[in-house]
């Protein structure tokens, strides 16, 4: 089964997407990849302008602590600056955890933010939808994922969806399940596509791009052919948007049978060097992939770093000592080093191919850490202060955007809001935020966001 | 979806005199790696491997030295009271080298 966004959408009739796509695909004996992709894309944009032609996002999903991480108060008091010791990057002045060796060889492309913050709630999903729309919203008016955006605003490259999400959606991250990792009101055609497999496993496969079992490819193509003579008759008679979901259908056609696509997904087409050097773990493989799929044509890929807070190791910092005992050990032996293994690889990766100069690589998070450890040696959710980067396209490395306070509770200058953040996205992919719209709810035009790109971040 | 990790690491290490030099590292889970140095075996360093193929530990304090490549291995989060973990731990990734000073 497809998965195309991971919430339930009521439709107008009284079904649930999920349940449409179900009859669906029964109604296409198993072909389910039509529903990936129902409308045409509306291109609104100069091209021609775009330094930058796609975005890799890696999402942290539970929140590193700023003051652990990437903005150090090495002077602050024992229960403000932690455990973990400052070592100077490749950059005179910056200086990040010593837990980041290899990514402070690569602090001369990288841009830190560190006076990031927001006013809303200090749930992950606040953050979350923040982060990936650029917008806090509530379950009626869904904002959509910036790749989404992007798919609506760009269109599809090659065979390839525009906007992909690894290793799979967020899930239960403890308050609701508007994640901000849906289409929202710019339509199915826009829904991410979710990998919903994980590339470490050895025997990973993309099931929707298999033929389904039995399936031969004659049967396939007479498939298609009945389906573009219904398709003919209903051309005749029903709507336009009736005609976009034809195209559609051959599109996901084209995805099914194209043996591009296969490849863009394949890992086993990379040497077994280059997969060490990502990491053999989910993360790692997933950081791989999106630069095959970048490679391949997709425009935005989000890889999510973990898909709940709950029962493992992630970054959610509490340190409770039950369901959320994520400690400094779990930093230093396996979130940190995971982290530091896959993303400087991923940007000589991308460098090597010639990717690096028109792709961003964006890692976000939902908020910061409280600046204060608690009583148990954790640190707990904190709006008022983060540090999130960028770096390829023309974004400036070796510089630093906005401080905090001698603690890390404050932005001290520059204070930077998380629609900044995309707004800069879209700016360096050549969208002019004053002119381009998107169909809103009642397809009322809206602004993509309300904010204006951060000009200190580009070259 | 928890965190898969795939095959197991291998390295090899070579000493000369007192350096040090590792392989990469095969089927690389990507997690913290380490060179653990022990003396008279008692382990007196755990040092971040990371950051280049070679290492020549300072320590020049007479015994009989034993050093190892180690990887992370996590098979989940649980820790007890004291905060260790109870499942995860390091894991030797290498032959074991000796010298003595």
């Amino acid at each position: 089964m497809l998965n195309i966004g991971n919430e339930k959408i009521p439709l107008c009739h009284g079904l649930s997407r999920r349940s449409f796509l179900s009859i669906g695909a029964t109604a296409l004996a198993g072909m389910s990849l039509p529903n990936l992709m129902a409308l045409e894309a509306q291109g609104a944009v100069d091209g021609e302008r775009a330094r930058i032609k796609n975005c890799i996002t890696i999402f942290l999903v539970g929140s590193p602590g700023h003051v652990d991480t990437w903005d150090m108060k090495p002077q602050a008091p024992s229960e403000v600056r932690g455990k973990f010791n400052p070592i100077q990057t490749n950059v005179n002045g910056i200086q990040i955890c010593e837990h980041f060796p290899l990514m402070a060889r690569k602090m001369d492309k990288i841009s830190l933010i560190r006076s990031l913050h927001h006013r809303t709630g200090a749930t992950h999903e606040n953050g979350q939808r923040w982060m990936m729309t650029g917008h806090d919203f509530n379950a009626d008016s869904v904002k959509p994922h910036t790749g989404s955006v992007i798919s609506r605003v760009f269109g599809q490259k090659s065979e390839l969806p525009a906007n992909v999400i690894l290793p799979g959606p967020i899930g239960n991250t403890g308050a609701g399940n508007l994640h901000g990792q849906t289409a929202g009101h710019v339509g199915s055609a826009h829904e991410p596509f979710f990998l919903n497999a994980d590339p470490a496993a050895a025997n990973f496969r993309v099931a929707d791009l298999e033929v389904p079992a039995g399936m031969s490819a004659a049967r396939l193509d007479a498939r298609r052919e009945l389906l573009g003579q219904l398709d003919q008759l209903q051309r005749r008679t029903e709507s336009n948007s009736t005609q976009m979901h034809d195209s559609s259908y051959n599109r996901a056609f084209r995805l099914l049978t194209s043996q591009r696509a296969k490849e863009a997904f394949d890992l086993n087409l990379e040497t077994a060097r280059t997969r060490d050097r990502y990491g053999r773990n989910t993360f790692g493989q997933s950081c791989l992939m999106a630069r095959r799929l970048i490679e391949g044509g997709v425009r935005y890929v989000t890889v999510n770093h973990f898909d709940t807070v709950f029962g493992q190791s992630c970054w959610d910092m509490h340190a409770d000592g039950g369901g959320l005992n994520n400690t400094y050990l779990d930093y230093e032996r396996h979130l940190c080093p995971q982290f530091d293994w896959a993303f400087p690889a991923l940007i000589d990766d991308l460098e090597q191919k010639g990717l690096l100069q028109e792709t961003v690589v964006a890692v976000l998070s939902e908020f910061g850490r409280t600046p204060r450890l608690n009583g148990r040696g954790g640190r707990d959710h904190y709006p008022d202060a983060w540090t999130n980067f960028l770096c390829g396209g023309n974004i400036r490395g070796g510089q630093v955007v906005g401080s905090t306070d001698r603690i890390g509770a404050r932005p001290h200058d520059n204070p930077i809001l998380p629609p900044q953040i995309l707004a800069s996205i879209y700016h360096g992919m050549g969208i002019n935020l004053d002119t381009t719209t998107m169909p809103g709810p009642g397809e009322r035009p809206v602004r993509l966001v309300e904010a204006e790109p951060i000009r200190q971040l580009f070259a | 979806m928890e965190q898969r990790f795939e095959g197991t690491p291998q390295a090899t290490i070579n000493l000369n005199g007192r350096r040090l030099t590792r392989s990469e590292v095969t089927n690389d889970w990507g997690l913290r790696l380490q060179w653990e140095i022990k003396r008279n075996g008692q382990v007196v360093a755990t040092v971040n491997a990371r950051t280049g193929l070679t290492y020549e530990h300072p320590d020049t304090a007479p015994g009989n030295y034993e050093v190892v490549l180690q990887m992370w291995r996590y098979v989940n989060y649980a820790k007890n009271p004291q905060g260790e973990f109870t499942a995860s731990r390091f894991i030797d990734v290498s032959n074991r080298v000796t010298y003595t000073i």
